[in-house]
């Protein structure tokens, strides 16, 4: 060890002499090691966001959107805006599907709200049954929740969200005021809990919450709802239950072999998909960019190692002359080598480490750790050293005593 | 008792692209233990060859050579190493210290490479440079020294490990004549403590101190006489 420290120290004075292109040659070991830890780190917070967005959705969640996506003509997209779920599918759903745990059937339509003189000119305004907040994970922080008789007797009752409250009533208790939704005077009955924005990206606290039946009759006038939660008994019963909601849909809405559905069935594994693609893009173009780097660093690494090895041909040779041997030379110089490349990575890895959690913040993403990644960099970093020191080191036991000293 | 280097016929040739020159033609030399001796000759005469040969720096091609009762003839490269950093102190005329480490460092260095860890190497080292004078300046970096004080740092290192043989290849050639009396007095003292000393030189006052002279002359020993 202390053999170790003083060949060390011998090297980082000679070092001193090449201080602009030692930089340099760290320069792609930095990069390399960077790369890896900031791909890693945010690989790993991009998961857990993902898991987090889904946990927050609601546990094993399908979605039954009315509807779909139709293409008339090659070019010209177009979302049909057919609103044909009933709540007679809801309650087919939850009564003939024995995978199903919970059913929730929802309308939603932006309103103007108003409170007094303040008005706030659209707000998500959700028709739901008291299984809601259940299978879609909103809890309720203050007040009481919608109930079944709320929903049989059309109760002009509301939940309001965080973001809402704060706009109509600032600082203020909103439970038991009274607020106009449309045109139609509404109690708020509790507060919901913060939820943060969903997967697209909405503050799902900006919106309210009413009785299913009182918005259908009191707001939309109609019976169609655009949306059914169902909440399979567990996460294996997710993709057969798909099916059989889709098979059944197809029989209640009369739909023939040839036609296509009148709704959509997503889950979120879908939702989360696309996400994840562009993420595992960045994450190979991240490896390969720091495969580059490491490359480049080796190669620094290699010839600013040739240039300290004949710099220090004397060194070499009263090394040899007082007894080392060969492989103790080639043990130095690679010990010297991984030293640069290592050190490199170190700095490459605190700055990664920074960067990774610089982006997290602005992300709005979980701040992940990744210790493979720290672990893998790590290595990387160690072996271009090692491969670039391979050569140098093999040069330095060509250099014999016997030239070094005076030829008379 | 057997002597501490003992040559038989020692031949060496060197390969000059197709020409192969003879360098050494034939040595027999015994020094024995406690020997202070100086290896005369002018340039060219293979006074270096001989001196590469005798520090295990090389191998002869043809004869014998055991130095400790060990055949050198034969022996691998690491082989060698060992056998030079246990045996063999070397002085140099270019001091060769090395620039990136300080006196001490310096002195320490043929420790690194000992078969056996050295207990209490340091002490020993500031022992030494105290022996010459320059324990004060252990932590200077050898460039902030004279000539002949980095002279005497190279013979602290030579015997750092202890060696049975001091081999010093022209160590006055960088001084003037006062300082290389002194090197050569201090040589001198490591002989009358028990230390083999051979010096190889060109110069007559120097080869002068030792206790015996054996002169070259192309590639053979022309002369030997009592200092």
């Amino acid at each position: 060890m202390k053999r170790t420290l003083l060949n060390l120290k011998i090297a980082l004075g000679s070092l001193g002499n090449f201080k602009l292109r030692t930089a340099l040659a760290t320069l792609g070991v930095f990069f390399g090691t960077f790369s890896l830890v900031v791909v890693g780190n945010l690989s790993d917070s991009l998961a857990l966001k993902t898991e987090q967005e889904i946990a927050n959705l609601g546990n094993n969640l399908i979605i039954v959107v009315s509807g779909q996506v139709r293409r008339h003509g090659p070019n010209t997209p177009l979302i049909s805006r057919a609103t044909n779920l009933t709540l007679g599918d809801a309650e087919a759903i939850a009564n003939t599907l024995p995978a199903t745990s919970r059913v929730a059937p929802s309308g939603f339509r932006a309103f103007p709200v108003r409170r007094g003189n303040t008005v706030l000119k659209a707000i998500a305004v959700n028709g739901v049954t008291p299984d809601f907040g259940e299978v879609r994970n909103f809890e309720i922080a203050a007040g009481s929740p919608i109930t079944e008789e709320d929903d049989r007797l059309q109760r002009k009752v509301a939940l309001i969200g965080r973001t809402t409250a704060e706009k109509l009533f600032g600082e203020e208790n909103p439970v038991g005021k009274t607020i106009l939704i449309w045109r139609v005077p509404c109690q708020i009955i509790g507060v919901m809990a913060e939820k943060g924005a969903d997967v697209a990206g909405n503050d799902q606290d900006n919106q309210l919450f009413i009785p299913l039946k009182t918005f259908l009759r009191n707001f939309v006038n109609q019976e169609n709802v655009n949306i059914i939660y169902v909440q399979a008994v567990s996460a294996e019963a997710i993709d057969p239950l798909r099916g059989e909601i889709e098979a059944l849909l197809r029989v209640r809405h009369k739909i023939r072999k040839e036609m296509k559905d009148d709704f959509t069935v997503v889950d979120l594994k879908e939702v989360t998909a696309l996400k994840s693609q562009a993420m595992g893009l960045i994450s190979v173009l991240g490896r390969i960019a720091a495969a580059a780097s490491f490359l480049i660093g080796a190669l620094g690494i290699l010839s600013i190692m040739i240039l300290i090895v004949n710099e220090r041909r004397v060194e070499i040779g009263i090394r040899r002359a007082v007894g080392s041997r060969k492989r103790d030379i080639i043990l130095q110089f690679l010990m010297e080598s991984s030293f640069i490349s290592v050190s490199g990575g170190m700095i490459g890895m605190a700055a990664g480490f920074l960067m990774s959690l610089a982006i997290a913040k602005v992300l709005d993403y979980p701040v992940t750790i990744s210790g493979l990644g720290l672990l893998v960099a790590f290595a990387a970093s160690a072996l271009s050293g090692i491969v670039a020191g391979i050569y140098p080191s093999f040069k330095a036991t060509q250099i014999h005593p016997v030239d070094i000293i005076r030829e008379i | 008792m057997t002597p501490l280097c003992r040559m038989e016929d020692v031949r060496k040739t060197f390969r000059m692209g197709d020409d192969a020159v003879e360098v050494l033609k034939g040595i027999d030399l015994e020094i024995v233990h406690g020997e202070f001796a100086a290896i005369m000759g002018t340039s060219g005469s293979g006074k270096s060859t001989l001196m590469n040969l005798i520090g295990c720096l090389d191998v002869p091609t043809s004869g014998r050579y055991l130095l400790a009762g060990r055949e050198v003839l034969g022996l691998k490269d690491d082989d060698l190493s060992v056998l030079r950093n246990a045996h063999i102190g070397f002085v140099f005329q270019n001091f060769y210290l090395l620039p990136y480490a300080t006196v001490l460092e310096n002195v320490l260095l043929p420790t690194l490479y000992r078969e056996n860890a050295m207990d209490g190497a340091r002490e020993r080292a500031v022992e030494l440079l105290r022996l010459i004078g320059l324990e004060a300046r252990m932590r200077f970096r050898p460039n902030r020294l004279s000539g002949g004080e980095q002279q005497r740092v190279a013979i602290c290192r030579a015997l750092m490990n202890d060696p049975e043989l001091l081999l010093a290849d022209e160590p006055t050639g960088q001084l003037d004549s006062k300082t290389a009396a002194e090197i050569m007095n201090l040589l001198a003292k490591m002989n009358e403590r028990g230390k083999t000393v051979i010096v190889v030189t060109h110069d007559p006052a120097i080869a002068a101190c030792a206790k015996r002279i054996i002169r070259i002359k192309d590639g053979v020993i022309v002369d030997e006489q009592a200092g």
